[in-house]
Protein backbone atom coordinates (compact mmCIF):
# COMPACT_ATOMS: atom_id res chain seq x y z
CA UNK A 1 0.00 0.00 0.00
CA UNK A 2 1.46 3.35 -1.01
CA UNK A 3 1.23 6.70 0.75
CA UNK A 4 -2.23 8.30 0.68
CA UNK A 5 -2.70 11.24 -1.69
CA UNK A 6 -2.41 14.68 -0.09
CA UNK A 7 -5.92 15.90 0.64
CA UNK A 8 -7.76 18.50 -1.42
CA UNK A 9 -9.44 20.89 1.01
CA UNK A 10 -12.09 23.46 0.10
CA UNK A 11 -10.82 26.92 1.01
CA UNK A 12 -13.63 29.47 1.56
CA UNK A 13 -12.98 33.21 1.36
CA UNK A 14 -15.17 35.83 3.06
CA UNK A 15 -15.43 39.62 3.20
CA UNK A 16 -12.06 41.34 2.68
CA UNK A 17 -10.25 38.06 1.93
CA UNK A 18 -12.73 37.32 -0.89
CA UNK A 19 -12.09 40.78 -2.36
CA UNK A 20 -8.30 40.35 -2.18
CA UNK A 21 -8.39 36.92 -3.81
CA UNK A 22 -11.27 37.51 -6.26
CA UNK A 23 -12.79 34.15 -5.34
CA UNK A 24 -15.35 32.76 -2.94
CA UNK A 25 -13.93 29.22 -2.84
CA UNK A 26 -11.44 26.85 -4.41
CA UNK A 27 -9.93 23.41 -3.92
CA UNK A 28 -6.35 23.44 -2.66
CA UNK A 29 -3.97 20.49 -2.21
CA UNK A 30 -2.22 20.62 1.17
CA UNK A 31 -0.20 18.23 3.33
CA UNK A 32 -2.41 16.00 5.49
CA UNK A 33 -0.62 17.07 8.69
CA UNK A 34 0.19 20.76 8.86
CA UNK A 35 0.17 23.54 11.43
CA UNK A 36 -2.37 26.31 11.03
CA UNK A 37 0.43 28.81 10.37
CA UNK A 38 1.93 26.55 7.67
CA UNK A 39 -1.52 26.22 6.11
CA UNK A 40 -1.82 30.02 5.97
CA UNK A 41 1.59 30.22 4.31
CA UNK A 42 0.54 27.64 1.70
CA UNK A 43 -2.52 29.72 0.85
CA UNK A 44 -0.52 32.96 0.71
CA UNK A 45 1.86 31.31 -1.77
CA UNK A 46 -1.12 30.93 -4.11
CA UNK A 47 -2.61 34.37 -3.28
CA UNK A 48 0.18 36.73 -2.12
CA UNK A 49 -2.30 39.63 -1.76
CA UNK A 50 -3.68 37.91 1.35
CA UNK A 51 -0.47 38.73 3.25
CA UNK A 52 -1.82 42.18 4.18
CA UNK A 53 -4.54 40.70 6.41
CA UNK A 54 -2.37 38.10 8.14
CA UNK A 55 -2.65 39.76 11.57
CA UNK A 56 -6.43 40.03 11.42
CA UNK A 57 -7.58 36.60 10.31
CA UNK A 58 -8.31 33.27 11.90
CA UNK A 59 -9.26 30.02 10.24
CA UNK A 60 -12.38 27.96 10.64
CA UNK A 61 -11.42 24.33 9.99
CA UNK A 62 -14.43 22.01 9.75
CA UNK A 63 -16.37 24.95 11.23
CA UNK A 64 -14.24 25.29 14.37
CA UNK A 65 -12.17 28.43 14.86
CA UNK A 66 -8.39 27.93 14.76
CA UNK A 67 -5.80 30.66 15.39
CA UNK A 68 -2.84 30.97 13.05
CA UNK A 69 -0.03 29.27 14.96
CA UNK A 70 1.34 25.93 16.09
CA UNK A 71 -1.92 24.01 16.25
CA UNK A 72 -1.52 20.78 14.28
CA UNK A 73 -4.28 20.10 11.81
CA UNK A 74 -5.05 16.68 10.33
CA UNK A 75 -6.87 17.33 7.07
CA UNK A 76 -8.93 15.14 4.75
CA UNK A 77 -10.21 15.66 1.25
CA UNK A 78 -13.39 17.70 1.34
CA UNK A 79 -12.62 19.46 4.64
CA UNK A 80 -13.71 23.10 4.66
CA UNK A 81 -11.07 25.65 5.62
CA UNK A 82 -12.50 29.16 5.84
CA UNK A 83 -10.52 32.39 6.05
CA UNK A 84 -12.27 34.45 8.73
CA UNK A 85 -11.55 38.21 8.77
CA UNK A 86 -12.75 40.15 11.84
CA UNK A 87 -16.46 39.41 12.19
CA UNK A 88 -19.00 42.24 12.32
CA UNK A 89 -22.47 40.73 12.47
CA UNK A 90 -25.43 41.98 14.47
CA UNK B 1 -52.54 25.81 22.35
CA UNK B 2 -51.76 22.14 23.06
CA UNK B 3 -49.42 22.29 26.05
CA UNK B 4 -47.60 19.15 24.99
CA UNK B 5 -46.49 21.07 21.86
CA UNK B 6 -45.10 23.93 23.93
CA UNK B 7 -41.60 22.41 24.29
CA UNK B 8 -38.70 24.88 24.28
CA UNK B 9 -37.75 25.78 20.74
CA UNK B 10 -34.97 27.67 18.99
CA UNK B 11 -35.95 29.61 15.87
CA UNK B 12 -32.87 30.49 13.80
CA UNK B 13 -33.04 32.16 10.42
CA UNK B 14 -30.61 33.90 8.07
CA UNK B 15 -32.48 35.49 5.18
CA UNK B 16 -32.27 38.32 2.68
CA UNK B 17 -35.88 39.46 3.04
CA UNK B 18 -36.89 42.26 5.41
CA UNK B 19 -37.10 41.09 9.04
CA UNK B 20 -40.36 41.33 10.96
CA UNK B 21 -40.55 42.22 14.65
CA UNK B 22 -44.13 40.88 14.79
CA UNK B 23 -43.09 37.56 13.29
CA UNK B 24 -40.07 37.08 15.58
CA UNK B 25 -41.87 38.02 18.78
CA UNK B 26 -44.86 35.82 17.94
CA UNK B 27 -42.53 32.84 17.52
CA UNK B 28 -41.52 32.92 21.20
CA UNK B 29 -44.86 33.68 22.81
CA UNK B 30 -45.90 30.92 25.22
CA UNK B 31 -48.80 30.53 27.64
CA UNK B 32 -46.40 29.74 30.50
CA UNK B 33 -44.34 32.89 29.92
CA UNK B 34 -45.04 36.32 31.31
CA UNK B 35 -42.11 37.97 29.56
CA UNK B 36 -40.87 38.37 25.99
CA UNK B 37 -37.66 40.39 25.64
CA UNK B 38 -36.57 41.73 22.28
CA UNK B 39 -33.43 43.19 20.73
CA UNK B 40 -33.54 44.86 17.33
CA UNK B 41 -30.28 45.90 15.62
CA UNK B 42 -30.87 48.58 13.01
CA UNK B 43 -28.52 50.16 10.49
CA UNK B 44 -27.14 53.59 11.38
CA UNK B 45 -26.54 56.35 8.87
CA UNK B 46 -23.01 57.16 10.06
CA UNK B 47 -19.72 55.31 10.44
CA UNK B 48 -16.50 56.99 11.59
CA UNK B 49 -17.84 60.40 10.69
CA UNK B 50 -18.90 59.43 7.18
CA UNK B 51 -22.42 59.13 5.81
CA UNK B 52 -23.56 55.52 5.26
CA UNK B 53 -25.98 54.78 2.47
CA UNK B 54 -26.52 51.10 3.26
CA UNK B 55 -24.97 48.01 4.81
CA UNK B 56 -24.41 44.69 3.08
CA UNK B 57 -24.15 41.54 5.14
CA UNK B 58 -22.57 38.22 4.22
CA UNK B 59 -22.29 35.04 6.26
CA UNK B 60 -20.51 31.70 6.39
CA UNK B 61 -24.02 30.39 6.55
CA UNK B 62 -23.60 26.80 7.72
CA UNK B 63 -21.16 27.78 10.45
CA UNK B 64 -23.20 30.84 11.46
CA UNK B 65 -26.27 28.67 12.04
CA UNK B 66 -24.18 26.26 14.12
CA UNK B 67 -22.72 29.07 16.20
CA UNK B 68 -26.20 30.51 16.79
CA UNK B 69 -27.39 27.05 17.89
CA UNK B 70 -24.47 26.99 20.37
CA UNK B 71 -25.62 30.36 21.73
CA UNK B 72 -29.10 28.96 22.28
CA UNK B 73 -27.69 25.91 24.11
CA UNK B 74 -25.57 28.23 26.22
CA UNK B 75 -28.58 30.40 27.09
CA UNK B 76 -30.59 27.37 28.19
CA UNK B 77 -27.74 26.24 30.44
CA UNK B 78 -27.33 29.66 32.06
CA UNK B 79 -31.05 30.51 32.27
CA UNK B 80 -32.93 27.19 32.49
CA UNK B 81 -36.33 28.87 32.73
CA UNK B 82 -35.99 30.42 29.25
CA UNK B 83 -38.68 28.98 27.01
CA UNK B 84 -38.27 29.95 23.35
CA UNK B 85 -35.42 31.74 21.59
CA UNK B 86 -35.64 33.35 18.15
CA UNK B 87 -32.63 34.84 16.36
CA UNK B 88 -33.16 36.22 12.85
CA UNK B 89 -30.34 37.90 10.92
CA UNK B 90 -30.69 39.57 7.56
CA UNK B 91 -28.17 39.00 4.80
CA UNK B 92 -27.45 41.06 1.69
CA UNK B 93 -28.41 44.72 1.43
CA UNK B 94 -29.99 46.33 4.51
CA UNK B 95 -31.12 49.95 3.95
CA UNK B 96 -30.66 52.55 6.68
CA UNK B 97 -33.01 52.23 9.69
CA UNK B 98 -34.07 48.71 8.73
CA UNK B 99 -33.36 45.80 11.06
CA UNK B 100 -30.29 43.66 10.49
CA UNK B 101 -30.94 41.40 13.47
CA UNK B 102 -33.90 40.63 15.72
CA UNK B 103 -33.59 38.48 18.85
CA UNK B 104 -36.56 37.47 21.02
CA UNK B 105 -36.55 35.34 24.19
CA UNK B 106 -39.46 34.28 26.37
CA UNK B 107 -39.38 33.25 30.03
CA UNK B 108 -41.88 33.03 32.89
CA UNK B 109 -40.45 36.14 34.58
CA UNK B 110 -38.71 39.14 33.07
CA UNK B 111 -35.17 38.92 34.55
CA UNK B 112 -34.15 35.80 32.64
CA UNK B 113 -35.34 36.85 29.20
CA UNK B 114 -33.81 40.35 29.58
CA UNK B 115 -30.45 38.88 30.56
CA UNK B 116 -30.62 36.17 27.90
CA UNK B 117 -31.29 38.64 25.08
CA UNK B 118 -28.26 40.69 26.12
CA UNK B 119 -26.13 37.56 26.15
CA UNK B 120 -27.44 36.53 22.72
CA UNK B 121 -26.55 39.76 20.93
CA UNK B 122 -23.17 40.12 22.66
CA UNK B 123 -22.18 36.54 21.85
CA UNK B 124 -23.49 36.80 18.28
CA UNK B 125 -21.26 39.81 17.68
CA UNK B 126 -18.24 37.99 19.12
CA UNK B 127 -18.58 34.53 17.57
CA UNK B 128 -21.01 34.24 14.66
CA UNK B 129 -19.25 34.42 11.25
CA UNK B 130 -21.23 37.26 9.69
CA UNK B 131 -19.65 40.37 8.15
CA UNK B 132 -21.05 43.79 7.32
CA UNK B 133 -19.81 45.93 4.49
CA UNK B 134 -20.39 49.60 5.10
CA UNK B 135 -21.25 51.48 1.89
CA UNK B 136 -20.24 55.10 2.29
CA UNK B 137 -20.90 58.42 0.68
CA UNK B 138 -17.88 60.67 1.14
CA UNK B 139 -18.63 64.37 1.36
CA UNK B 140 -16.17 67.12 0.38
CA UNK B 141 -16.41 70.18 2.60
Amino acid sequence: MGHPQPPWVTVLYFARSAELVGLRSESVSVPQRITSLQLWEEIVKIHPRLAVIRDQVVFAVRQEYVLLGDQLLVLQTGDEVAIIPPISGG
Amino acid sequence: MNEREDVPKDFIKLKSEKLSVDEVSELVISPCCGAVSLFIGTTRNNFEGKKVIRLEYEAYTSMAEMEIKKICRDVRQKWPSVKHIAMHHRLGVVPITEASVIIAVSSPHRAESLEAVTHCINTLKAFVPIWKKVCLVQIWF
